[in-house]
Parts: structure tokens; sequence; C-alpha cells
């Protein structure tokens, strides 16, 4: 078989017993790779009831066919687990080289189960997989747990691994690779961390041959060509990664601010794009193989806030920054610096301190509780609460949390911004109302990575909607929450498949993909199999979700967003109208109206009715 | 009357300098449309572009009002 190894590697950590196990290629087809491959396995091999933080829980490494490719950014992989913030499923992406060195190891995918008895890192180096002792590394942060762990076994190989506030079963933690890189949201290093598993390192030189590796040659350099041609027409996203954003959504009024509590932030300039390259800029730092290169290093010279590191991205600086308020760019750098290190999802952090800080700011938390004042906009109490949640200390206790049970717990449930209690990602859906339909209805929480109709909405990509219409937002978000999960699946990056892999008219997308797909894999996929295959994950998701416990009840937004109008902005005034939008989705997702999928969904997307 | 042109990240460099974070303020003549504002501007006037009135999605031939402000980026990406 080509493009796939059809091999798995099985870990249970409890017992320390390794064994490899052959795919199916019918099934490897059918679930495309990375992301469906391991809601196959979760769903044949686990009950979806399992606590997210037990033994019992399965954590996931899984890489695509287009993993390890010459396809532009095919250097992905996902992090696939039962999320113990949300209940729901957690499958993070993230790329950086890590994923590439995976896939050389001979193994598509590797499954963790289980829990070792003292602190344990995992080696793959091809055939030669070892379980030995991390008690030299367990409480270092993820720069000196992969610089010890390179020194020690290869600079060849490369590291993912988990900090401080994955040790500390933090319920925003990281699973972070290439030190930079993360595998960010819903917890997984938290899983990772209640299974003593600090650090996964592979290295080898195994990769499956390609179906027609000239014809994949030549997609993959007519396609970096096209990136190329951006790249010196002067790409945003080369200059300056993500963080030209908050200027385009502060201009749209849709900008998370003060834990929503304003669309547009008066401040922008101090944290936009401009104001870190001007003042923070090293270079760009590509991913494995990557011709849009996003990554930028960046570097505090000097003063309280210095440092070294990259980022920050566009969603650190709506949750860390306008999210709390804060217009400190040094500060704020730094903050992102401490996640990488402590490894913690910035989303789900920020905007937890952020909650934390409206309820402080309305006398619901006590400045005796928390330690400190901690006003919007106080960067260094923002700082110090990153501290306490990584080392589960003090207030730290209640904000490792997350936002939604930080809330209930202080009696305010209804100042949590969430959906299936994850955090939101930087787009008032008030302002944007397919976002709005798509939080709520994501199989992972909310969240712009399961779908992230913003494109269309907010940046015109790869055509322009109006963010304010519902009109046919639920075909909108049906057909992105399937591209998202074919991107997930194949091993690519969104950022380079949106653009560039799927043509302007939305119906022939799939057809570039599917043809990568294909010179790699010789699969033969027509572009409706992959779409369909892509139906198949979504709605196998779905059905977990459903025994999980966190089915179509959770697909509701919170009372900010539907009863509480926008005060400020070009979307002033505005709710989120999910009413008018989830029963056509439901309709268009082929489930019922109470949002379960139909036996005969179910039947055509060939899974299991029971 | 005037108007104000903001170009967001790599498109402030269609502005002529002195602009304030990619700001500038125009005097321009009744029936002024939005395509009008931004064509004087070295920037691609295609789908390659996003172009908003007071952060709204409208038609290009819209005609502006005192004090409007247009704002243009590139679409060539996502956050």
């Amino acid at each position: 078989m080509y493009g796939w190894h059809l091999k798995i590697l099985r870990v249970n950590l409890t017992t320390r017993n390794v064994t490899t196990e052959n795919v199916d290629p019918k099934i490897a087809r059918d679930y495309l790779g990375g992301r469906g491959w391991a809601i196959h396995y979760m769903y044949k091999d686990m009950d979806p009831t399992v606590e997210p933080l037990s033994p019992e829980n399965m954590l996931i490494f899984a890489t695509g066919p287009l993993t390890a490719t010459p396809a532009p950014t095919g250097n992905r992989y996902m992090v696939v687990t039962k999320s113990p913030l949300t209940g729901a499923l957690a499958h993070s992406n993230s790329g950086g080289e890590f994923p590439t060195w995976m896939k050389r190891t001979g193994f598509d995918m590797f499954i963790f189960e289980g829990k070792a008895s003292e602190p344990v890192y995992v080696l793959v180096n091809e055939d030669q997989v070892e379980v030995r002792s991390a008690a030299h590394v367990w409480g270092k942060d993820v720069h000196e747990t992969t610089d010890i762990l390179k020194a020690e076994i290869s600079e060849d190989a490369r590291v993912a691994c988990i900090g401080p506030a994955g040790e500390n079963l933090a319920l925003m933690a990281a699973i972070m690779n290439d030190k930079h890189r993360a595998a960010a949201r819903s917890g997984v290093g938290a899983v990772m961390g209640s299974k003593n598993l600090k650090a996964v390192v592979a290295m080898g030189n195994k990769n499956p041959p390609l179906h027609d590796a000239e014809g994949m040659r030549s997609i993959s350099v007519a396609t970096s060509k096209n990136v190329g041609a951006d790249v010196k027409k002067g790409s945003n996203m080369r200059i300056y990664g993500t963080s030209y954003v908050p200027q385009v959504t502060n201009t749209l009024g849709i900008l998370p601010t003060r834990n929503f509590l304003q669309g547009t932030f008066e401040h922008v300039h101090n944290v936009d794009g401009d104001a870190l390259k001007d003042n923070y800029l090293i270079r760009h730092t590509p991913c494995y193989r990557c011709p849009l290169s996003c990554g930028r290093l960046t570097e505090v010279p000097d003063g309280p806030y210095k440092g070294k590191g990259e980022g920050p991205e566009y969603e650190t600086i709506s949750s860390l920054g306008t999210g709390c308020g804060v217009s400190n760019l040094a500060a704020l750098v730094k903050a992102n610096y401490l996640c990488n290190e402590y490894g913690m999802d910035t989303i789900t952090t920020g905007m937890t301190i952020a909650v934390a800080m409206e309820m402080y700011e309305k006398g619901y938390i006590s400045e005796d509780v928390i330690g400190m004042p901690l006003k919007f906009g106080d960067h260094d109490a923002m700082i110090e609460m990153i501290k306490l949640m990584a080392y589960n200390k003090g207030f730290g206790q209640d904000l490792a949390q997350g936002s939604y049970r930080l809330a209930e717990k202080y009696g305010h449930p209804e100042l949590a911004v969430t959906t299936r209690k994850q955090e939101f990602p930087g787009y008032d859906p008030r302002g944007s109302q397919g976002m709005g339909l798509l939080y709520a209805t994501s199989n992972k929480g909310a969240s712009h990575m399961e779908g992230d109709v913003a494109y269309e909405e907010v940046f015109g990509v790869p055509v322009k909607e109006n963010p304010h219409s519902t009109e046919g937002k639920p075909e909108l978000v049906k057909h992105f929450q399937d591209s998202f999960a074919l991107i997930d699946s194949s091993g690519l990056c969104v950022f380079v498949a949106i653009r560039y892999v799927f043509d302007k008219n939305r119906m022939i997308w799939p057809e570039t993909l599917a043809s990568m797909m294909n010179l790699t894999t010789g699969a033969g996929y027509t572009p409706a199999e992959v779409m369909k295959a892509a139906d198949r994950v979504y709605t196998l998701e779905r059905m977990f979700l459903i025994k999980a416990g966190s089915g179509p009840e959770w697909d509701v937004l919170p009372d900010r967003m539907t009863k509480e109008p926008l005060p400020d902005g070009p979307a002033k005034g505005m709710v989120a109208e999910l009413d008018k939008m989830l029963p056509e989705f439901y309709e268009k997702r082929g489930w019922d109206a109470k949002g379960y999928p139909t036996i005969e969904k179910l039947m055509e997307l060939e899974l299991p009715t029971g | 009357m005037l108007i104000r042109v903001k170009m967001i990240a790599n498109y402030r460099d269609a502005l002529p300098p002195g602009h304030k974070h990619g700001v500038i303020e125009l005097d321009v003549p009744d029936g002024t449309t939005v395509y009008d504002a931004v064509s004087q501007f070295d920037i691609p006037l295609n789908d390659e572009s996003v172009i908003v009135l007071n952060g709204l999605t409208v038609e290009m031939n819209t005609p502006l009002k005192e004090g409007d402000t247009v704002t243009a980026f590139s679409a060539i990406a996502g956050g």
C-alpha cells in the first residue's frame, strides 16, 4: 500500500506492553487518516463514558496520508482523545517537525492507553520502541524537557511533551512539539499528564512509498508556486503570521474584548501585528517544508518581560490580550512565552482569566480569594494567574478548571462564554453569525478550527459572505465542518488548504485534495467520495458525543451571545441568532429535528447504527 | 466632505507617508463611492481584497457620507 504505512503502534502504559497492528485497507480508505482513523478506533475500542483523566481514556497521535509527503504543509498531526475540559472529543492539530518525524517511524498512528506507575516517556525509533523513565524531566518546562531528551537521545529526534500544566492536570494543558508548536485545545495535555506520560520522542527514516511520486511532485510544486506568488506580493501570513487579524476583527466589531463585554478594543494598535513587527519580530520560522512560513521568532530584549520564543498569534492576542483588556504588548508576548513553556492553550487560559477579571470587578470573587486585585487590563496580574494555573497553586486551582467550572463555582455561570464548556476563540458570533452556529455544534466545543467559516465571513476566502446574515449559513457551516475534517484527516494545514488547494467554487474544492490523496495512496477517490468520507468522520464523532453525554442538548450558545446585544462597533445591537439556523443545519447534516443522525444517514455513510 | 480610508497590514504600503495606524483622512466630493475612495490606491480591486464601509459588507457603488470609514485588507489568508 502507498501513502499510509497501515501500521499502528499501541502502547499500554500500565503494563508497558507494546504491540503493533495492521490497518484494514478498507478502513484506511473510508476514514482517510489522522482525525478520521482516530475516531474510528476510539469509537470501536473505548467506552465513550470513560472518565477523561482515567487510565481507560485513549490518547491518540495520528498522522495523515499527506503527512511527510511533498504536499505543501504536509507536516501536520492530530492529537485525539476524550477531553477533560468538555467531556466531548478533543482533536487538536499541530505542525512543526514532529509530525513528519513521527510518520517516518514507520507508524501512521500511536495509541497510548492505561497509566504508567511513574513518569515515563516513550521513544519510537522505527522498530525500537521503549518506555523509559522520565523522572529526570518531570517538573521541567517544555523547552528544558525538549533539550534534555534530544541531548540524551539524538539531535535527529523530535519531541512532543507536556509542561508543568499537563503534569498538574490543568484542564487547559497543551501537548507541545518542537518547543513552540501546540496541539493546544481541550486539555489534551492533562490527559497525557494523567497517564504519567511526559514525552513522546520520534525518529526514523521509514516513509511509505508514494503511488505516483512524479505526479505528486508536480502538483506540489505547482501549489507551492501559487503560495510563492502570494509571498512575493507581500502575503500577510509571511510577514505577520495571524497577528494582523486584530485590526480586521476590530474593524468588524467582533474582537473579543474584556470577556466579550465589547466587540472593539480602544488600544488595538498597541497589540496588533504592526506593533509586534516593529518592536519584537526577529524572523519568520516555518513548519517543515512549508512555503507559507507563518510562524515568527520574536524577542523582548530587555525589561521585566524579557524573553525569546515564537508568536503570539491572533488567538493569543484576542484572549490573553484584548479578552483581558491587556494593552501592554511586551507583557502579552511574555504571557505567550510562559504558556508555551508551561504547555498551555492560550485561548482557554486567557478567556478563563478574563472571566475571573469580570467576576472580580463585579464583586463576585474577592481580592482575598484571588490573592491580589484582578482588574481588566492588569497585565502583571494576568501573568501571575498563568503561573498559578500551571502549578495549580492558590486561586490557580480554580482557574485551572477552565472558565465554565470557575464561573459555576462562584455562582455566576452566565459569565462563562463557552460551548460544551470550552472557551470561544477570537470571533464574536454576534457579528459573525456563521461562527455562532459553528461554535454551538462543534464536536470539540467552541473552536474555530473545526470549520472556520470566518474565512468567508471575515477574510473573504474563497468568497466573501456577509457576516451579519444567517442566510445560507447552515449549508456553509456543514461544508466547512466536513472540509476541516478532511484537512485534519489528510495531514495538511488549513492555512494552505483553504487558500491554495481548494478552488474558489466551493463545490469543486476537494478536487485538488482528492488528486493529492490519490497520487499519494492510489486509493482512487472521487471528490465526492472524499467529501463523503469527511461527512462519515464528522458524523461518527457526533455519535461519540451523543454516547458520551455531550449530545444535542449542548448545541447552545451562552446568554451573553443570544440575549445581550453587542454594545459597540459595526455589529452594535446584534445578538447571535442560533435559533434561525439550527433546524436547517440539522437537516443539511442529515440529522433529525432533535439533532440526532438519522438511521438513513448512518446507513448512507456505512456507520454503525446501534 | 471628509472621509477616512483605513488600510490593514500589508495594504498600508499603498498609503502615502504620514498616516496614523494605517488611516488617512480625505476630502472628497459628494457622490464619491466606496469604489472611488479605494481605487486611487494601489491595491487589487477584485476578490483578492476585502473592502468594508464602517465595518459593514456593502456594494462597491455605495455612496459615502461625511465621516464614513472605508477599510481594505488582503483576502489572502485567514486567522
